[in-house]
């Protein structure tokens, strides 16, 4: 029993400060971030732009070594990107001379683990896409929703348990934008992923997370956190927004965000 | 509207767009032949020196003849063959240059200037060190033509190496990608459009680079046909000598 409950969290990030040196100045991009993401859980971090969200996920990711303070993934330190970490960009990225079905083997290919196995994977997850019939496709030809959706099966098909999604909706539609929250959202919760979202949009951080946390910028630092009741965070993310307490929780957050955005100009 | 309909509108545009194109052709057409016209008619009224201008007709019989006594595919033979194998090298040398510099920033630092330099010199110049250094013959011409693309080359695609967009790279390194896979999986396949039109660019160098080469030391060739021509003052030839110099360069695609 004693084991469990002194088991590491998924992610946990104790007293993180990152710098950036140009040759003009040296620049604080997040300072003192305290943070632990239980397994499972979903959270999201919000806040005006230049608050270090986009540093914090390339933290966790692996892609940059913070200046001072550790990063654990299961209690572990992070020395360069891993497989166990999957990443998701603002814009799909897809290469447009690979075929689909070549685009969501990438990882594979990289990772020197692609065979039968693997593939058949990245082909079933596709499929739950709803994406099957475009494997032969080239990313041209396809819409925006269904590039960005081909590009959740790239970073899925690695079988990762941590997900980092650096606003994966911004450039897309409402409407599409709406539908493919409840997609990825279903499918987090059903393949157990870990999942880390960046957004400008608060309604969408309290209707897909599990706790928001909102930063503040100059130095980037935790503000607060919010923890999403359990009659929102567990509906689909288009059913969370007519749940009773989410319009109270909106204006929380937004409240929030406002004194944030304030103390910064 | 009905089905027919559209067909019969999308059928007129592809129409419009056929008539638009034989008026081009048939423009071109009419151009070229006002000015072999145009030549020839002066040339016979005395209006211009038909030992420095020559005039087409007689052209026409010099290149015909040379065709028929088999004097002239010889030198075009050799000609095309030192340019493929001068663009070729060319072509390599630039991209294994631009693909090490890319590997390392330090280098990029260091070379970028000796670049500069080396693209501003007139690699023409370069001729009488190669005919020293390499033999007065084959290997000189085809250095010659190999030089003067490299390093324009080297340039052209170092540059869209950086130009890559960096999420793309991003991309493959949160997969988990070294600095091999990165090149071989993003950065190549990304500039091969690049590489292709610097191809088509590095032919027309690699051209005036031989044909330059052979001016300076060769025994056969368009080049030494030129210069043969110009030194026992049979301008007609070194005039005849420009149509295959032509012909070849246009046959290859510009775009």
């Amino acid at each position: 029993m004693n084991q469990l409950l002194s088991e590491p969290a998924k992610i946990e990030l104790r007293h993180v400060t990152h710098l950036y040196v140009t040759t003009t100045r040296a620049f604080m991009a997040v300072k003192d971030i305290n943070l632990r993401v239980a397994e499972g859980e979903f959270i999201c971090l919000v806040g005006p732009s230049g608050c270090g969200k986009t540093t914090l996920l390339s933290l966790i990711a692996g892609l940059e070594k913070p200046t001072a303070g550790k990063i654990l993934i299961d209690g572990r330190p992070v020395e360069g990107t891993s497989r166990q970490v999957g990443y998701m960009l603002q814009q799909d990225f897809l290469f447009n001379w690979r075929t689909i079905e070549e685009n969501i083997f990438l990882g594979l290919d990289i990772q020197g683990i692609r065979s039968r196995e693997t593939e058949a994977y990245a082909l079933h997850l596709l499929e739950e896409m709803e994406l099957a019939d475009v494997r032969k496709a080239y990313p041209a030809q396809l819409s925006g929703g269904m590039r960005q959706r081909v590009a959740l099966v790239r970073t899925l098909a690695c079988q990762p348990d941590i997900l980092l999604l650096d606003e994966p909706f911004s450039a897309l539609d409402y409407q599409t934008k709406l539908k493919l929250e409840d997609l990825i959202f279903s499918t987090l919760r059903r393949h157990k992923k870990t999942a880390v979202l960046v957004t400008h949009d608060l309604s969408e951080s309290i209707a897909m997370g599990d706790r928001v946390y909102i930063l503040a910028r100059n130095p980037g630092r935790i503000r607060s956190e919010v923890a999403v009741p359990p009659a929102i965070r567990d509906a689909l993310p288009f059913e969370a927004r007519n749940r009773p307490g989410f319009h109270e929780l909106f204006h929380q957050v937004w409240k929030e965000m406002e004194v944030v955005t304030d103390a910064a100009t | 509207m009905q089905p027919h309909e559209i067909e019969a509108i999308h059928r007129n545009h592809l129409r419009r767009m056929a008539k638009q194109r034989c008026l081009v052709v048939a423009t071109q057409l009419a151009l070229f032949l006002l000015f072999i016209g145009i030549w020839e008619g002066l040339a016979r009224a005395n209006a211009i020196n038909v030992l420095i201008f020559s005039y087409p007709s007689k052209m026409w019989q010099l290149f015909w003849s040379m065709i028929l006594d088999g004097s002239l595919l010889p030198h075009v033979a050799i000609t095309v063959g030192e340019t493929v194998v001068g663009f070729l090298l060319g072509t390599l040398l630039g991209t294994l240059l631009a693909t090490l510099i890319w590997w390392s920033p330090f280098l990029s630092r260091v070379l970028e200037p000796y670049l500069v330099v080396g693209n501003s010199m007139p690699k023409v110049a370069l001729g009488p060190v190669f005919i020293v250094g390499l033999g007065p013959g084959l290997v000189s011409v085809i250095a010659m033509g190999c030089a003067i693309s490299v390093i324009i080359t080297t340039i052209v695609i170092y540059t869209s190496f950086k130009e890559v967009n960096p999420n793309y790279v991003k991309v493959v390194q949160t997969l988990g990608a070294n600095k091999r896979q990165t090149f071989t999986m993003v950065i190549l396949p990304a500039t091969i459009p690049t590489i292709l039109s610097t191809l088509k660019v590095n032919v027309g160098l690699s051209w005036v680079g031989v044909i330059v080469g052979e001016f300076l030391v060769s025994q056969k060739g368009l080049g030494y046909l030129i210069i043969y021509g110009f030194q026992v003052f049979n301008f007609t030839l070194m005039k005849v000598m420009k149509i295959p110099a032509l012909l070849v360069r246009a046959g290859v695609p510009s775009r």
